[in-house]
């Protein structure tokens, strides 16, 4: 009985999890399992037969193996992208919280208006067009970066606020130049919200679907998010094919965070005693 | 020590990777190749891939790129930002008629009025990627398509009907398949657009009763709600729901559910324009030749005609580089030759619109009911929206509202002509 009183509501919380996350998971990977004609009931039934191998290779090698092309694509976006952000967004949040200047406001403003605006995309493409970075995969790296810019810098701005200032102090005594500050002091103490960033950064950016389609056209240019199109459009879709492009994009972030699954676990929860 | 061999390690993997993106920025630069961009989807693709393979065949000079775009208003959008951007690929299809108008051609796209192939393109094709300064700046890109009503053979046979020439024989057929137990008109109101197919089908009805219908609309004079013709695309909407045909889960159902239920004989009408024939084949091929095919039936039998919807254009960009190449392409898809490949690739859907292109003797029952509206003595008309540059934009949820039992059909019609009246001040015609 007390055994009830006591884990009832865990309980509660697995099944509704499990409801909320791997029915759809499983729909999905059963749907990949289809074939055509069946996939187009959109039901959740068993599959009749075993179709995956030969759906896998049809979305592998559909317009010239366009999904490996979009996934080093993709990587590469990722990856360079969270990078910078993650970089970038903790000096400028370091340096606004520790320095206080007349100018703090302005770019807070600035900050803030970054959030607030929505961007704009023919002026963008204009901009890029004059910089020659305009459908080029760096070009979209730093457009990535500005739009997560202003929401990283809000989160290592307030993270950085609860790090003393002794800290600074003490290697500045010890000799620590500017950079040795913040690359041997303050970011290593920045490692919770640090992970939280990359997290949420590169699950946004991963699955970006409208900037890569404006800023990045050309099939070379691909990401993986639009490869889904090759297999919908308003008026035939293949479903068994697209349920299987859709598990195999799923997969990869998922075994990354297996893979990083107790790193990130323990860069949250080492935030989270702290406070 | 290891903590940081291990942070100098990834560091060095972020720059590598950041140098990587400078290198492929790089290597993109290619002269005398042509890109194509097309909406995405299987079988769209497929007649792309089909028509370049067939053209590079005999032009090993010239390599051609197809690239994807979405289809629906994010693709309407992508047209014309990249329009704007001087970024739009040397060749790409996108619809004729009103959206055509849309991305402002006169400013955009190469006027290929005088080139030699548009002597065999169709006037009713012409007319409709024409702008408005009276040049021709398209050429056609698959087949015409039709709009009406899609029919289960296997249940006309079962039950002995024939296909209705009259309205009246429409109802009179669906009232003996409701009484067999089977379902006679299948709406899915899952996918809105689909629910329009009722009252777009019927306008070549309207223009054979009123041949100026379309210029008293434009300049707004005619209205739906106060011509009982034009009304009636309304009224055969009501008068199918109020005789119970429809399939039980009308509302949610969706356009694929629809396509399986005609041809699998769950249902007995469905009412559709013709490209569905391809998905259809594409799904189902055991089913297609159980599909057959007949226009919208209006009140009198003498003129029963099919409303037709012409197929997309393709067109140039005036910022192309490689111009004469991409005219090569033109010319190509606008010949003969060009038919043979999109029938090759995709199967025959409809008539084109190029003269001397003929369709295979083994096309799908379902086109060839098409046909006989195409030849001579059979009679079709272009549907509204290409006859005129108004077509409101909230039609598809009204015509869910009257087609659910929601709205009696002369409330639709007169909320249609509402709808309409915004659309034609934003375009600011005379009239209005």
């Amino acid at each position: 009985m007390s055994f009830v009183r006591n884990y009832w509501l865990s309980a509660v919380a697995i099944v509704v999890s499990a409801v909320v996350f791997l029915i759809p998971f499983s729909f999905i990977i059963l749907m990949a399992f289809k074939d055509k004609t069946q996939a187009q009931l959109l039901d959740f039934s068993w599959p009749q037969g075993m179709h995956l191998w030969s759906n896998i290779v049809e979305v592998v090698t559909t317009r010239n193996w366009m999904l490996l092309t979009a996934f080093i694509n993709s990587t590469i976006l990722t990856v360079a992208s969270v990078t910078l952000v993650v970089i970038l967004s903790a000096m400028v949040g370091f340096v606004l919280q520790r320095r206080k200047t007349k100018f703090n406001g302005l770019i807070e403003f600035l900050i803030l208006a970054g959030l607030m605006l929505p961007p704009a995309v023919v002026p963008t493409i204009w901009l890029l067009q004059g910089l020659g970075l305009f459908g080029k995969l760096h070009g979209l790296v730093l457009i990535e970066v500005a739009y997560s810019l202003p929401f990283s810098i809000l989160l290592y701005r307030a993270f950085i606020a609860t790090i003393p200032r002794e800290l600074d102090e003490a290697a500045i005594i010890d000799g620590a130049r500017p950079f040795d500050v913040f690359f041997r002091i303050v970011l290593p103490l920045l490692w919770p919200v640090t992970v939280t960033n990359i997290v949420v950064q590169s699950v946004a950016i991963f699955n970006d679907f409208t900037n890569p389609l404006y800023y990045l056209p050309g099939n070379a240019n691909a990401t993986v998010q639009l490869t889904l199109y090759n297999f919908q459009s308003q008026f035939s879709t293949s479903y068994n094919l697209l349920f299987t492009n859709i598990a195999l994009i799923t997969i990869p972030p998922l075994i990354v965070f297996l893979f990083f699954n107790r790193q990130i676990v323990a860069g949250m929860t080492a935030g989270a005693v702290k406070g | 020590m290891t903590k940081t061999t291990r942070r100098t390690a990834l560091t060095g993997f972020a720059a590598g990777l950041l140098a990587l993106t400078a290198l492929t920025g790089a290597s993109f630069a290619q002269s005398t190749t042509l890109t194509y961009l097309i909406p995405s989807g299987a079988d769209g693709v497929a007649v792309a891939e089909e028509l370049v393979k067939s053209f590079e065949a005999a032009n090993p000079d010239i390599n051609i790129e197809i690239e994807t775009r979405p289809g629906g208003s994010e693709g309407d959008n992508l047209v014309k930002t990249r329009l704007a951007t001087s970024s739009m690929a040397d060749v790409f299809r996108y619809n004729s008629g009103s959206l055509f108008q849309a991305i402002n051609p006169q400013q955009f796209l190469v006027d290929l009025t005088n080139e030699p192939w548009q002597a065999d393109v169709q006037d009713s094709f012409k007319q409709v990627v024409t702008a408005s300064d009276g040049t021709v700046r398209g050429a056609p890109m698959g087949a015409a398509m039709g709009g009406g009503i899609y029919y289960n053979k296997a249940i006309y046979a079962e039950l002995g009907l024939t296909v209705p020439k009259t309205w009246a024989e429409f109802m009179a057929n669906n009232e003996k398949i409701k009484a067999a137990g089977k379902v006679a008109v299948v709406q899915t109101y899952g996918d809105t657009w689909t629910s329009q197919l009722f009252v777009l089908a019927d306008y070549y009805n309207v223009s054979a009763a009123e041949p100026d219908f379309a210029a008293n609309y434009t300049a707004g004079t005619a209205k739906f709600a106060t011509d009982k013709v034009a009304q009636r695309g309304f009224d055969k909407l009501q008068e199918t729901f109020d005789a119970g045909y429809f399939n039980e889960d009308f509302g949610a159902a969706k356009y694929d559910d629809g396509l399986r239920m005609v041809a699998s004989g769950e249902g007995a009408h469905y009412p559709m324009l013709t490209f569905a024939t391809t998905a259809i084949v594409a799904s189902y091929p055991d089913l297609i030749d159980n599909v057959g095919f007949f226009a919208q039936p209006g009140d009198d039998a003498a003129k029963n005609g099919l409303t037709v919807w012409m197929p997309d254009g393709i067109y140039i960009p005036n910022t192309t580089s490689n111009l004469d190449a991409a005219k090569k392409f033109v010319a190509y898809v606008a010949s003969v030759e060009g038919c043979e490949a999109q029938t090759r690739a995709g199967g025959a859907s409809g008539p084109y619109l190029i003269n001397g292109c003929t369709l295979p003797a083994d096309v799908p029952p379902a086109v060839t009911d098409m046909l006989p509206y195409f030849a001579d003595g059979g009679q079709n008309g272009p549907a509204l929206e290409f006859l005129s540059p108004i077509k409101g934009p909230a039609l598809e949820q009204i015509t869910v509202e009257v087609g659910s039992g929601i709205r009696p059909a002369a409330d639709g019609a007169a909320l249609y002509d509402e709808d309409v009246r915004k659309q034609a001040q934003q375009l600011g015609l005379p009239g209005w």
